[in-house]
């Protein structure tokens, strides 16, 4: 009886206690965001609809609301021909996420077509196919990051300006880099708001959406090729949520990406998508810089209160760089090395990735949250950050990224400062965690006027960066909850005449058309697309002079047979940078390096006459190459 | 009464236990919480000094900031610049030692100190503070507070038990309170009624072997299990049962942490980075297991003949 009484006065104290930390809980949910499925009409029961075309094959993904078990499943793809409607290709759609992936071969990417997704007899949604735009002189691709929907951080903030810029600005490309949802339960139902917030610009144009780590449902992600991670923070490598999980949400995002390069399954039978989308005379690398990297906690000395963080200064990067860990892993390496020297109907590469190649914050979360170094960048592992770059510049790469919530504008080095290649990391839509670029010491060789966090520096792990602009977040933000947090986005203007590209950094809320809207200080920036492997140390080979409009020109170590690098020129005439002291071998091609043309050039040799047109092209391994 | 165990008693002993004398068992009782006192405690110092405790999400607030702004403290004096600890770091440090001394407190607090009894309830105070922390962290989401009951309520128990005795109402109502609430918020989250944790399916799919679907069922079975053996407590004829079951359990769990995760490939084997996690979740196993030891009848030699024999 005594034991009753005195567990019933319990009774009355949790009963208190538990309607006030419910009470604590409500007030906390004012801050959070509604995330729920709406009930829709048939006829509204596709959601919205996502493609890309590439090497004649239009992949179209279309996403619908919940079906009910009596509704049918078959979705079907029209398109308009001579003002009717003509099935192309139907398919059912896979639950779990009710996608329904279409893949139309033989797609003529010529003219633009307007096509709608089918469903039973009363659901229709429609958009255009757009003409592959090879003819256009510059290409477009806004760069998004970071949609958090929580009104805390403006999330709830309509993103209507962004739909307004996107179709005033007519952008060819979307690049979604990643952190689409937030969620980490319920991808589907924020992949649907994420479809209703921007499907209006989803539907007209080629879309990437790249998965991350909280797309996948998990704070920060170390894929380890598939790995089950068991640890909080996952720093241990690996996935956090089941593969069922990951594998709808990969569906969802991915499907309608061109083929992947190397479709072999990771573990829990997750797929891979890394790819190349050829668009505009433009060759973007589609990769995967999460799902193949090694986690650091236990394989790394601990330097910080978290596996994946360094916080004291003095710490050896060495030590950290361990043997095993990898960044991008053979399989996407070997992609990349391919692509790098694939020149067929593009003039310019870019490659889009999550993250960038560096630590590219010095504070985290609040200001004075200051770390050393943080593994979820892409500066760690060292040297699997110093292949890929190593990797990328050989086809003078450009690189488009999101992930830090910060905007920044890095020229990555690998031997010596500005040896590698450009980033623009995009900043948030809305800004869960603020960054800042904040460097204790001012940068060296800073360009004239540029503020001292510009400059030449070495990252957390002594990586050689150079930065050129960071769109840092108000030290306390307040008042405009978007742009005192730096929320925006980007995009990149890809000149394939002058070869040029232009970086523009927007705040949310301004009318990108009118003059006297303002980018984020440091933007916009024109770099070459020739900036992109253009180390300070290198001479110059002598010119070359050719009779075709641009040719393709690889240089090849004499002594190694290592490619340096290929790029297609830009007119007719090249001047190949090299290294000092060295012997190389210079080929070309209208499509391919396909002619020796020398074989033994040297910084400082004498400008030569090239004929890619009269002579028939020599054999890879013919010999008597000319040599100079 | 007995109000003092005996530290030299081992897990060894566990088949003559149950064919203990009252004294010797309550011995047995107080050392269940000890034990569970002493290892979350325990487990607890290392997250301090050798992790990160996580008070930051309490602590890194602008109302916080407009506060210190008032009291005349700089925000940098607050968190640290990151080239020096500021007022955080330093006093997680501070509170590491709290938990070390409880670590000691919880091997030799005895009734007669009132002193080292305050001491295990600050410790306790702490707890809950971190409990909180977490609940935060995983935003609000009730059971992530409600499932710390077993590691917040140990030192209470421990204490209640020193202070009133192993089998007073009041000592055995909050091991009641505490089992119900460890096995509660886990079960609440192994069958879905908030979203269950990555880690238990993570954690499940790799020492199981399974796959997704049969790592689903798994959980919703342990996850009803959970809530069965709560009730258990209150029939008298299976509770016995109910708590054998959830001290195996209990173990079970604390150990997955180690076992899904420490790999021979690691550093130590991982053991920094996952053994402190079964350490500090042994009040998982050693409440239940003191609730069986207080209510499993001696088997055959009743109390009397067995007090008369010795």
């Amino acid at each position: 009886m005594k034991t009753l009484t005195t567990f019933l006065s319990y009774a009355i104290a949790m009963a208190i206690t538990i309607p006030a930390v419910s009470q604590q809980k409500k007030k906390a949910d004012e801050g959070r965001a509604i995330l729920a499925i709406p009930e829709v009409e048939k006829k509204d029961v596709i959601c919205f609809a996502l493609y890309t075309v590439s090497d004649g094959t239009l992949k179209l993904t279309a996403q619908l609301y919940p079906l009910a078990e009596d509704d049918p499943k078959e979705v079907r793809l029209e398109i308009e021909k001579g003002g009717d409607w003509v099935e192309i290709a139907k398919v059912d759609a896979i639950h779990p996420g009710w996608t329904a992936p279409f893949r139309v071969e033989n797609w003529d990417d010529s003219k633009k077509t307007r096509y709608r997704v089918a469903h039973g007899d009363e659901a229709t949604y429609e958009g255009t196919i757009r003409k592959n735009p090879k003819d256009k002189d510059e290409i477009l691709v806004a760069g998004f990051t970071g949609n958090s929907i929580r009104p805390t951080h403006g999330g709830d903030i309509s993103r209507q300006d962004i739909i307004d810029n996107v179709k005033e600005a007519d952008i060819d490309i979307l690049f979604f880099s990643g952190d689409q949802v937030y969620d980490h339960f319920k991808h589907y139902a924020a992949w649907l708001k994420f479809g209703r917030d921007f499907g209006d610009i989803i539907k007209d144009r080629p879309t990437l959406c790249l998965p991350d780590d909280h797309d996948v449902g998990q704070p920060n992600l170390w894929g380890e090729s598939g790995k089950i991670s068991t640890l909080n923070g996952a720093s241990d490598g690996g996935y956090s949520r089941p593969g069922a999980y990951v594998q709808e949400v990969e569906r969802a995002q991915t499907s309608h990406f061109p083929d992947p390069a190397d479709p072999h399954q990771i573990g829990q039978g997750i797929g891979v998508w890394f790819t190349n989308l050829n668009w505009g005379k433009i060759d973007f690398a589609v990769i995967e810089d999460r799902k193949f990297k090694t986690g650091p906690a236990g394989r790394v000395p601990k330097q910080g209160p978290r596996p994946d963080h360094i916080l004291n200064p003095d710490y050896d990067p060495n030590s950290v760089d361990v043997e095993g860990a990898v960044l991008l892993g053979e399989r996407q390496l070997s992609f990349l090395d391919d692509w790098t020297q694939n020149w067929k109907q593009c003039d310019m590469k870019v490659v889009l990735s999550a993250t960038i190649f560096c630590g590219g914050a010095h504070i985290h979360g609040k200001a004075s949250g200051r770390l050393h170094a943080d593994m979820d960048s892409n500066g760690w592992p060292q040297t699997g950050r110093n292949k890929a770059i190593s990797t990328l510049r050989k086809g003078f790469a450009f690189h488009y990224a999101g992930d830090q919530h910060l905007a920044t504008i890095f020229q990555h080095g690998v031997d010596e400062h500005g040896d590698g290649i450009w980033s623009f990391g995009v900043p948030s839509i809305a800004n869960l965690y603020l960054r800042w670029w904040q460097p204790l010491e001012p940068g060296s060789n800073r360009e004239e006027g540029a503020p001292d966090y510009t400059g030449d520096y070495l990252d957390g792990f002594n990586n050689k960066i150079t930065n050129y602009a960071a769109a840092n977040p108000e030290t306390n933000p307040a008042g405009n909850i978007l742009n005192t947090r730096s929320a925006g986005w980007g995009i990149i203007r890809l000149n394939t005449k002058s070869r040029e590209i232009t970086m523009e950094c927007w705040p949310r809320n301004v009318n990108i058309a009118n003059p006297a809207s303002k980018q984020y200080p440091g933007w916009p920036r024109t770099i070459s697309q020739f900036d992109n492997y253009n180390p300070p140390s290198w001479g110059k080979l002598g010119e070359l002079s050719f009779d075709v409009e641009d040719p393709v020109v690889q240089l090849v170590d004499a002594e190694t047979k290592e490619i340096l690098y290929t790029v297609r020129a830009n007119g007719k005439t090249f001047t190949p940078g090299a290294p000092k002291g060295k012997m190389f071998m210079v080929k070309a091609g209208k499509d391919a390096p396909e002619t020796i043309v020398s074989e033994r050039s040297t910084v400082g040799s004498s400008p030569r006459m090239v004929s890619l047109m009269e002579k028939p092209q020599k054999n890879l391994n013919s010999k008597g190459p000319h040599a100079d | 009464m007995v109000c003092c165990g005996n530290p030299t008693l081992v897990m060894k002993d566990f088949p003559t236990i149950l064919k203990m004398p009252g004294e010797k068992q309550d011995q047995t009782l107080l050392l269940c919480l000890r034990l569970g006192a002493f290892l979350c405690f325990a487990g607890w110092a290392w997250v301090h000094f050798y992790w990160q405790a996580p008070y930051g999400v309490l602590l890194w607030q602008n109302n916080i900031f407009s506060l210190l702004e008032r009291i005349g403290f700089t925000w940098e004096e607050f968190v640290g610049t990151g080239a020096g600890d500021g007022w955080v770091q330093e006093w997680s440090g501070r509170v590491g030692w709290l938990f070390l001394a409880c670590t000691i407190l919880s091997l030799t607090a005895r009734n007669a100190s009132r002193f080292q009894m305050i001491g295990l309830l600050t410790g306790s105070l702490f707890l809950i503070i971190l409990s909180y922390a977490k609940f935060v962290k995983a935003q609000y989401q009730l059971p992530m507070f409600v499932e710390h009951g077993g590691q917040m309520l140990i030192p209470v128990l421990l204490v209640l038990a020193l202070f009133f005795g192993v089998r007073h109402p009041t000592t055995v109502c909050t091991a009641i309170i505490a089992f119900i609430m460890t096995f509660a918020g886990h079960g609440a989250y192994a069958v879905g009624f908030w979203p269950t944790p990555s880690t238990f399916y993570a954690m499940t799919s790799v020492i199981l072997n399974v796959e997704y679907q049969a790592t689903q069922i798994f959980l919703y079975i342990v996850g009803v299990m959970d809530f069965v053996i709560c009730l258990g407590l209150f029939l008298p004829p299976i509770r016995c049962a109910s708590v054998l079951y959830g001290a195996a359990w209990g173990f079970v769990t604390a150990l997955a942490r180690p076992v899904a995760g420490m790999s021979p490939s690691l550093n130590y084997w991982g053991a920094d980075q996952f053994l402190h996690e079964a350490i500090l979740r042994a009040s998982h196993f050693l409440i239940p297991l003191y609730l069986f030891f207080l209510w499993k009848k001696p088997s055959s030699t009743p109390f009397s003949e067995s007090t008369k024999e010795t």
